[in-house]
């Protein structure tokens, strides 16, 4: 009786751990699940009259810009996704290894993870202008003939895969640490003893990579790729800083700009929550699409 | 600089690195008009009698344009910024109150969820692992639209409170993983070991897991932080008399597109605290990912 009362009971009080859950369970509805049902019942309803209708998605999928936005958002996503995580990997790889120098190098690639999406801008901005440093570097370091200039930023004319490479590239820049953390991070935390035992038995850098590291290192995989997958496909922000409204249509800036730019607009609001509906039904489908095919959800079960 | 008689006195020009010629900026006879533009706009800090000193040069030269150079103070693009843009500094306040609210908000709540997580088996812990998925499926431009409602009837639109709220229902689900990967590497022995010593529950957490988990969770605080004071769009939407610093140099950004200088002034003024976060959390990183993946 005495033990009973002295040794902890372990883990037994059901209770304890819906207690410390409940806040964000409360939080979530009243700031999450409430303004998302008031986007969803508005995006069924007419904004004028508020009678039921599916005008709202109609009209955005008769907008001229809708296929635009939707094509520019899959180019994005398919080729960023890809550059950044096979980017992100080679250089987690790399400082998994541990060179001289490789704390300073991890810190100064860090670096961009953390810029506000202003910073990054007023950088890529001043940079990439006619005038910018990006040129003036070109010309001092005589890549580039006096006088000459690149329009990074392009002409009204310039084609929309040029600027579409041109944004990937600003956004792999600013996007590839956050996904170099979490890979780095799944790599320190992988046991050691397994992969030397990978050497020990002869196999090649390669080979340990391809059969003990990578199928090791999937779940971390899985968190890293999901996450930038539902990031890349709301990308927006960067786009309309550098390049502003309406040049380089993508979904979610259709959204921001039906809401902020054309607002007096009739059909405004319901382009606005239309948009909003089809964007969150894509980066859904999109994310549990990648989830069932990389088996994550076999995991889960087993 | 570049200084020659002018039509209402002395004109003073300066050399535009861009257009790689001097571009007249000031005519005036005023030594303190001169002395004041020199201030605000240039960033110099001359004294009357130095200003005085190249009029006088001038008048010697005959018709002929003075040239000369002073040396800039190196944060002088800084000072102007902070000098030129109304609400920089009520701004920043703002931004600093709404990144401390965000993290006492997410910290204490995030938190809770992720011990836990990192320590009981319960109903819903996969939902609770995938909130942090879902919360992010609705962009956020979105859900700050029909915010502005629910903020209002709880009267802290346009307040600092309310973007805090905003912000942390994206944080808290991020903090809930990391606080958990933080707990997980406790051992729980440690907590088992004080309550044999005649610790309650509470104790053995305050006094035992807390500090170990002290570095890990300040590390949870500054992503926090960064979130909140990166924030941009939301911000736009939900403020209207007190925007917060990202505002004012997304305004600037936008505005002001001969003065670069002061929009990267202001951009690496808020660029800041992401390179010392950055210097900060580097070591943390393996403790902050390592528990929760999908």
């Amino acid at each position: 009786m005495l033990t009973w009362f002295h040794l902890p009971r372990r883990h037994t009080t059901p209770l304890s751990p819906y207690l410390l859950v409940v806040p964000v369970l409360l939080y979530y509805v009243a700031f999450w699940v409430q303004p998302v049902l008031t986007i969803l019942i508005q995006s069924v309803r007419d904004p004028q009259t508020g009678a039921w209708t599916l005008n709202n998605y109609l009209l955005v999928l008769h907008d001229p810009d809708f296929r635009p936005a939707l094509w520019n958002t899959f180019v994005i996503v398919s080729v960023s996704v890809t550059l950044e995580f096979v980017v992100a990997l080679a250089l987690s790889l790399l400082i998994y290894r541990r060179f001289w120098g490789s704390g300073l190098f991890f810190f100064l690639m860090l670096i961009p993870m953390a810029l506000p999406p202003v910073a990054t801008a007023a950088i890529w901005k001043t940079g990439l202008t006619a005038h910018g440093w990006l040129n003036s570097l070109l010309v001092h370091a005589g890549v580039l003939a006096e006088g000459k200039r690149i329009y990074w930023l392009g002409t009204p004319r310039t084609p929309s895969w040029q600027l579409l490479a041109l944004m990937i590239l600003v956004d792999a820049w600013t996007v590839i640490p956050s996904v170099m953390v979490i890979l780095v991070a799944g790599l320190q935390n992988l046991p050691k003893d397994v992969i030397e035992a990978g050497y020990v038995f002869g196999g090649t850098s390669w080979r340990v990579l391809r059969d003990i590291i990578l199928p090791m290192l999937r779940p971390t995989i899985q968190t890293a790729v999901v996450l930038r997958l539902i990031a890349a496909i709301q990308i927006w922000l960067i786009i309309v800083l550098l390049l502003g409204f309406g040049r380089l249509p993508v979904l979610v800036e259709r959204i921001v700009y039906y809401h902020e730019e054309v607002r007096g607009l009739d059909i405004a609001p319901a382009m606005t929550t239309g948009y909003t509906v089809i964007v969150a039904l894509i980066v859904s489908l999109a994310a549990l699409l990648y989830l069932y095919l990389s088996g994550a959800f076999e995991r889960e079960a087993a | 600089m570049k200084m020659e008689r002018g039509k209402r006195g002395y004109l003073l020009s300066v050399w535009d690195r861009n257009q790689r010629a001097y571009v007249s900026v000031l005519d005036t006879a005023d030594v303190d008009r001169m002395r004041v533009y020199m201030e605000t706009y240039l960033g110099l800090k001359p004294t009357n009698e130095q200003v005085v000193a190249v009029m006088q040069q001038v008048d010697a030269a005959g018709g002929q344009p003075v040239y000369f150079a002073w040396r800039r103070h190196i944060l002088s693009n800084y000072a102007t910024f902070f000098r030129v843009t109304r609400d920089a500094v009520p701004a920043l306040i703002r931004s600093l109150q709404i990144a401390a609210l965000t993290i006492v908000i997410s910290l204490s709540i995030g938190g809770a969820a992720g011990y836990a997580f990192a320590r009981y088996r319960f109903y819903g812990k996969n939902a609770l692992k995938f909130s942090v998925l879902f919360v992010r499926i609705f962009p956020g431009v979105a859900i700050a639209i029909p915010m502005v409602i629910i903020l209002a009837r709880l009267g802290v639109y346009d307040r600092p409170a309310g973007l805090s709220l905003l912000y942390s229902v994206g944080v808290i689900g991020i903090t809930v993983w990391i606080t958990a990967s933080i707990f997980m590497g406790i051992p729980v022995s440690l907590e088992e070991a004080a309550m044999v010593f005649g610790a309650t529950r509470w104790q053995a957490f305050f006094r035992i897991t807390l500090p170990l988990a002290f570095p890990g969770l300040a590390a949870a605080a500054m992503y926090a932080f960064i979130g909140a004071w990166n924030e941009t769009v939301a911000a736009i939407i939900l403020t209207e008399f007190n925007p917060t610093f990202s505002v004012v140099v997304y305004q600037t950004l936008l505005g002001a597109t001969g003065q670069v200088n002061l929009t990267a002034a202001g951009g690496m003024a808020m660029a800041l605290p992401a390179v010392v976060f950055t210097f900060f959390i580097r070591r943390y990183i393996h403790q902050m990912w390592g528990g929760v993946t999908v």
